[in-house]
């Protein structure tokens, strides 16, 4: 388990996080999101010991960090980088190795790995022949190589192309599967909203919203109702609803925003007794809005 | 952290050993220490002309001149009087003809030469006085050679040389070896900062520090430097052997002559030199390498490599001429005080070992405020580089880097 509590961070007079709190059980794919500046890279680099927090504490499985848990962590920063003259698995064996993997299991790993990702054609070719897309790849194996049991991603979509990223996806979720705790950062919404089950939103170096998908839309105060058809009748039960809204009107459906604590099924009532209704649809805010939502407060 | 020190260790050892700027420079190396080591004998062949003479006159006359000229002069012919003119220099590729007549009693010599400003009066004079105190005195060439031969004892007082060929071979060599420690010191200082930059540059430094502790990595990183540094010397002392030992090639001076061969090699290097050139090797390169380091993960751009490296052989090149200057005056007190000083004691600490008795005090204390001065920079270049390899946008300012050590300690 992983607990970030109350963790700061400065450089010089720049407060890169200011207090960021959260916790990770073993085996869950956690979300970092917030905007460019917020202090996830920040975080991310204390979490892995290259940075020593300026206050709060972090823990793994109840302890410190150090060089010995360090091993047993895995790391894809957001700047890339590769060594461009050394050879494709070579590359991989060195990483394993630097994690205290030995051979001959390390070269069996990196081979497993050169195979999974589509890479044993450049093997024994330097990572500078490459192209950028399978570089990532033999960054993605040289993090994921020596089986972390955490594994920290910091924008791993960024420079991917969709098929390589569908890649990339399938594999985080087997190493989700074998047990592996990820923390990724992206602002590919829907990929973290595929892949994370738990999430933290970060803005100014400070928390602002975190916890399970179900527990973000939970704590949301409105919720968008979809009607068809456009009948403009069905435009009176909404009115009636405190702090109800309309929103852009699409193609024969009508939309509003409502306080969260609407009771739907006397809303549903209401408006099947003025006009005719084919469709009602309560839609759960997306990641997205969350996200948003979760920024503009702090902007505001 | 002895693992990864290993393993960091290993990887640059294989990545630079196999490296264009190594081999390059090996290669250079070995070609340059072939030339200098044959040189001498190259020289004489390609300078022979400067000395090379004609005698002219009796033949009587001639015959009691050449044996004393023959010890400076490559004497080309001897011929009968006769007008002297380019003609005659060229046919015999002289630079001159000596033209010897006897003026009453006295002899008298007349130089035509290509070059005048060559021709030495003292010189010639003084290789001639036996002959004139000769017919001065009226005595046979053994008789004046008696006359003329004092005796002269040198008693080595507190020196470590038996004699003056000694000492002068010791000198050449300390020469060499300090010139070698000048040259791999500098340059797999400046193969250590290139692979510095490189991970700070290709941004692998950040994959690297979080997997491996940054202070492993720099030492594992100079460590595989001074190894190369070595393997290096090696190669370079086996070249300078084997190109000035016996055989080597055509001109060369006997083996226990020449201080290149392996005879003339074990002839001044004692165990002490040998020791103290490869203590000193060391704290030199893991001094100069270090701070190299350290610097080399503040730049953002290989191109400003050049910029940074520059002040910092200032040192090394000061070193390297103090350390000269020590080889002839090596008790100074300006040699005895920069033995003590860190980047400078290497090399004049060396220096002075090689041809003098330092006294054992002096090693001592240099090699722990050198130690001390060692553990001290490894600190500080670690906490830069540990902060350095993850900051990019500007160079920082020296202010910077002053907050930045002092909020890292």
């Amino acid at each position: 388990m992983l607990e970030v509590d109350h963790v700061r961070k400065e450089f010089g007079t720049v407060r890169a996080v200011s207090d960021v709190s959260f916790s990770i059980n073993d085996g869950v794919t956690f979300g970092l999101l917030g905007p460019n500046g917020a202090g996830k890279t920040t975080t991310m680099r204390m979490i892995l010991g290259i940075l020593t927090p300026d206050g709060g504490t972090i823990r793994w499985n109840g302890s410190p960090i150090t060089s010995e848990s360090r091993r047993h962590f895995g790391y894809l920063p957001e700047e890339r980088g590769i060594y461009g003259k050394m050879k494709v698995r070579d590359q991989i064996i060195y990483f394993g190795k630097l994690h205290g993997m030995r051979e001959p299991a390390i070269g069996k790993r990196a081979d497993w790995w050169i195979e999974r990702l589509g890479l044993k054609q450049y093997a024994a070719r330097p990572c500078s022949e490459l192209s950028k897309g399978n570089q990532q790849k033999v960054q993605v194996a040289c993090a994921a190589v020596h089986q972390p049991q955490l594994l920290v991603l910091d924008e791993p979509f960024s420079g991917l192309d969709p098929v390589n990223a569908e890649v990339l996806i399938s594999v985080l979720h087997e190493l989700k599967a074998a047990g592996t705790t990820l923390v990724l950062s992206s602002h590919q919404m829907w990929q973290l909203e595929e892949l994370c089950s738990e999430f933290a939103i970060i803005a100014s170096g400070a928390n602002r919203v975190g916890g399970t998908l179900a527990q973000l839309r939970a704590a949301w105060p409105t919720r968008v109702v979809r009607v068809a058809p456009a009948d403009d009748a069905l435009h009176a039960p909404f009115a009636a609803i405190s702090g109800a809204r309309p929103l852009a009107r699409m193609d024969g459906t009508i939309e509003y925003e409502v306080p969260a604590g609407t009771d739907f099924a006397s809303l549903l009532k209401s408006l099947v007794a003025v006009a005719p209704v084919t469709r009602f649809e309560s839609i759960e805010p997306s990641l997205h809005e969350i996200y948003l939502h979760a920024i503009g407060e702090t902007t505001a | 952290m002895i693992n990864d020190l290993g393993t960091v260790f290993a990887a640059e050892l294989q990545r630079r050993i196999t490296s264009r700027p190594f081999l390059i420079g090996l290669l250079i190396g070995v070609l340059g220490i072939m030339f200098i080591t044959r040189m001498p004998a190259l020289l004489d062949k390609a300078f022979t002309g400067s000395n090379a003479i004609v005698l002219v006159g009796d033949a009587k006359l001639l015959d009691r001149v050449k044996p004393l000229l023959a010890k400076d002069y490559k004497i080309k012919g001897e011929l009968p009087m006769q007008t002297i003119d380019e003609h005659t220099l060229n046919a015999h590729h002289a630079s001159s003809a000596f033209v010897f007549t006897e003026q009453g009693t006295k002899l008298a010599l007349t130089v035509f030469s290509h070059d005048p400003g060559s021709v030495d009066n003292k010189d010639i004079n003084r290789m001639l006085t036996p002959l004139l105190l000769q017919d001065a005195l009226h005595k046979s060439t053994a008789d004046v050679a008696a006359l003329t031969a004092m005796p002269i004892a040198i008693k080595p007082v507190a020196s470590k040389f038996a004699n003056a060929n000694e000492a002068f071979a010791a000198r050449a060599v300390a020469y060499t070896l300090i010139f070698f420690l000048y040259m791999l010191i500098l340059l797999n200082s400046q193969i250590v900062m290139s692979s510095v930059a490189e991970e700070k540059t290709t941004r692998i430094a950040e994959l690297l520090v979080a997997s491996v502790n940054p202070s492993a990595l720099l030492a594992g990183k100079i460590l595989a430097g001074a190894t190369l540094a070595l393997l290096q010397m090696v190669i370079w002392i086996v070249a300078a052997v084997l190109t000035g030992s016996p055989g080597a090639g055509s001109g060369a001076a006997p083996s226990g002559d020449n201080i290149f061969s392996l005879a003339g090699l074990f002839n001044v290097i004692t165990p002490a030199v040998l020791i103290g050139f490869l203590v000193f090797f060391a704290i030199g390169m893991l001094q100069v390498s270090t701070v190299f380091a350290a610097f080399a993960s503040l730049i953002n751009r290989t191109e400003d490599l050049g910029s940074v490296s520059g002040p910092l052989v200032i040192p090394v090149i000061a070193a390297l001429f103090i350390a000269m200057g020590a080889l002839g005056s090596p008790d100074a007190p300006f040699a005895v005080i920069t033995s003590f000083v860190p980047f400078l004691a290497p090399f004049v600490m060396f220096a002075r070992i090689a041809v003098s008795n330092v006294p054992l005090w002096q090693i001592a204390g240099s090699l722990a405020v050198n130690l001390a001065a060692l553990y001290v920079i490894a600190i500080i270049a670690g906490r830069i580089y540990r902060v350095g390899m993850l900051l990019y946008g500007r160079t920082p300012k020296l202010s910077q880097i002053w907050s930045v050590l002092r909020t890292s300690s």
